[in-house]
């Protein structure tokens, strides 16, 4: 075996063991062998990440294993927003009054499900077949629900239920995609799910279309692309905090990366123009289903939840766009999403603490009765907005080129006016939140502040470091990989 | 598969839809579970296909006595009422069928009439799921959509790996687990496992 091979078995297989760990371990020992497990998860995964992303001209592309370019951006996002997400645990349950489970229980069960969520999670990009990938989909898809329901309240409730019976429907159609294509490919067992063998599908271009169709299709229920996105914004909202950054800025673009592959796989039957003009439709669809809301006063984790299906759509029109300029713009801005969508998320704890109305209500003037929270605020909505020199701002712009480069002015037309619009209403939100009318508010210490502060810090690095990353990207030899892909 | 096969497939799913009592509706799903299950050790002619019928029989019995147990668990006065009457389910199940049928192009199965029952599965899946404000009559649509997706592994020419196979039955059993699991929170949260009452949360 490989370095890179070792790796993968050691990020997906060490969750699971902590897993067991804390569903055995005393419960005075239960947060500190999360975070001991999940800082070990998280190095392993960034190692992991940065030796494939050197070696990224050379994927390994097996049966039951893919460490590729697109995989190893996916799993650096995952291990880091999965280890931040564990680490803004301690104070969110913390402030936990009611749950799911009783209350001897709550903090074994959060933990247990987490960690199962998120090496389910971390698996999903090294999958080297379709059956596994949606196996593994379909798997997160049970113990987010249950993190989605977590607080058991009457709202936690409703969200975690339209999730679970949503985004099952859509697998359960994307599972009939996989059964065509089983019937179809050349080659015996998983082999013939393989990747790589996706494109000897031999039943014809009408039934591959059908196939990719419904794959898709149903993968939009997950993703959370419009029109099939009715769980998003309501799953997000009532999560845990930090389970809504991994929802967001992790689980949904690895599901993407399961539909780029898709794509990938298929177009040499299906016809590279059709399968791309079928994301770019998802794209823009989302795109303009989203903005309006991003002008509408509504609590932060909704609005959050909606500018995940603004920047869903903006890399699903990158990736149809194809081209190197439009792919750097979707590595950067699955980057740079992440980062700023899961220190958002981690503000609402300290939020919801310094003022209880932002759980149910718009709050503005957080900047003036909190500035620290309102600063780290203004920087996640601000990067999310687009705001130069957000790396957003960059990699929408090379997204948009990359519309132009391949001749698909019309659709890099749109996106722009949208993307302009959307920008102007979360500008607008954000400068409400942060500074506009101040209400009095009482200055308590607020639960999970200095980690906040810390990850404030840490993102603000990050985002800077992507947005001078983003004009060298086009050319570089990671770009090239991703364009390629699987041999 | 037989003709009447195909069509008692087809006539449970419709019963499904159509009928008002929970009890009944499991009972049938579960028959027409454990028909899929028949039809995989009629057709097994491989150590690994008698593994998967196995699994598929398992499959059937366990979520039938799940779905009992919940049932009984969470007993209501008298029926959830559906968004919409019993005919006019009916009617929107076949209306869904005769669409899909007419609209979907060959799917890769070893006979169109194969593929027409799949597609009326989950259609009457997708139908019980979108009107039934009864949450157990949701998570059975699922189950209807799984049995369709279980049927059209079966009549592939080419049979799925056994591996896959297992995965999907696990995991699809799990998600009726979950969903359980929230029907019996919602119904003590709510007094009735009522979907109707799950919309608060809305953006007009």
């Amino acid at each position: 075996m490989t370095l890179r091979q070792i790796l993968a078995v050691a990020v997906v297989d060490l969750p699971l063991l902590i897993t067991v760990a804390v569903a055995v371990a005393p419960v005075r020992w239960v947060t500190k062998l999360s975070i001991t497990g999940a800082v070990a998860t998280g190095v392993i995964g960034l190692t992991l990440t940065w030796v494939a992303v050197k070696d990224a001209a050379h994927p390994i592309a097996g049966t039951w294993l893919v460490i590729d370019a697109g995989g190893a951006l996916l799993l650096g996002v995952i291990s880091a927003v999965g280890l931040a997400s564990i680490v803004m645990s301690g104070p969110f349950l913390s402030g936990v009054r009611h749950s799911f489970v009783g209350e001897e229980h709550r903090v074994r069960f959060y933990y247990v499900v987490l960690f199962l969520f998120w090496a389910l999670l971390l698996a999903v990009p090294l999958a080297g077949n379709l059956a596994a990938a949606w196996l593994l989909i379909e798997a997160t898809t049970a113990a987010s629900a249950l993190l989605v329901g977590f607080n058991g309240r009457r709202h936690a409730l409703e969200a975690g239920w339209k999730y679970l019976i949503l985004t099952s429907l859509g697998l359960g159609v994307a599972l009939l995609g996989v059964a065509i294509l089983t019937a179809g490919v050349r080659g015996s067992g998983v082999d013939g799910l393989a990747w790589r063998r996706l494109a000897s599908f031999g039943s014809g271009s009408a039934t591959a279309l059908s196939a990719y169709l419904l794959l898709i299709v149903g993968l939009a229920a997950k993703i959370g692309w419009a029109p099939v996105h009715n769980w998003l914004p309501d799953a997000h909202s009532e999560a845990p905090p930090p389970v809504s950054a991994l929802l967001s800025a992790a689980l949904l673009p690895a599901v993407l990366l399961v539909a780029w592959r898709c794509e990938r796989a298929l177009a040499p039957i299906v016809g590279i123009h059709t399968t791309q003009r079928i994301l770019i439709g998802f794209g823009l669809l989302s795109l303009a289903v989203a903005v309006p809301f991003l002008w509408r006063p509504m609590p932060l984790k909704r609005l959050l939840a909606y500018s995940s299906l603004e920047h869903l759509g903006v890399i699903a029109i990158g990736v149809g766009f194809g081209t190197p300029l439009a792919l750097a713009g979707v590595a950067v801005h699955i980057a740079g999403h992440a980062v700023a969508k899961s220190l958002g998320f981690f503000t609402a704890t300290p939020l919801i603490a310094h003022e209880p109305r932002a759980a149910q209500h718009f709050v503005t003037g957080i900047g003036r009765t909190a500035p620290v929270l309102g600063s780290t605020m203004g920087l996640s909505l601000g990067a999310l907005s687009g705001l130069p020199p957000s790396p957003l701002f960059v990699s929408e712009v090379l997204i948009l080129a990359g519309g132009f480069e391949s001749g698909r002015s019309w659709a890099a037309a749109v996106a722009a006016v949208l993307l302009a619009l959307g920008f102007l209403g979360l500008a607008h939100t954000t400068i409400e939140t942060v500074i506009g009318e101040e209400h009095h508010r009482h200055r308590n210490a607020l639960p999970g502040m200095g980690r906040v502060t810390a990850l404030g810090g840490l993102s603000l690095v990050l985002l800077l470091g992507l947005t001078a990353l983003g004009p060298w990207l086009p050319s570089s030899a990671f770009v090239s990989a991703l364009a390629r892909g699987l041999p | 598969m037989t003709g009447p096969l195909a069509w008692l497939l087809v006539f449970l799913a419709l019963a499904i839809v159509f009928v008002r009592r929970r009890s009944i509706a499991v009972g049938l799903v579960t028959a027409q579970a454990l028909v899929l299950a028949g039809i995989a050790f009629n057709q097994a002619g491989t150590g690994s296909e008698v593994i998967a019928s196995v699994a598929l029989v398992t499959r059937a019995v366990a979520l039938g006595a799940l779905f009992l147990l919940v049932v009984a668990r969470s007993r209501e006065a008298q029926p959830v009422r559906a968004r919409v009457g019993p005919a006019v389910r009916a009617g929107m199940a076949v209306a869904l069928i005769l669409a899909l049928t007419g609209l979907v192009p060959h799917l890769g199965l070893t006979s169109r009439a194969d593929e027409r029952a799949v597609l009326a599965l989950l259609a009457a899946g997708l139908i019980c799921t979108a009107t039934r404000r009864a949450t157990l009559f949701q998570v059975l649509g699922i189950v209807l959509v799984e049995n369709g997706l279980a049927l059209a592994a079966l009549e592939f020419p080419r049979t799925s790996p056994l591996v896959i196979e297992l995965g999907v039955t696990l995991d699809l059993t799990l998600i009726a687990f979950v969903a359980t699991l929230f029907h019996l929170r919602i119904y003590a949260e709510f007094g009735a496992g009522d979907s109707g009452v799950l919309r608060s949360l809305r953006d007009t």
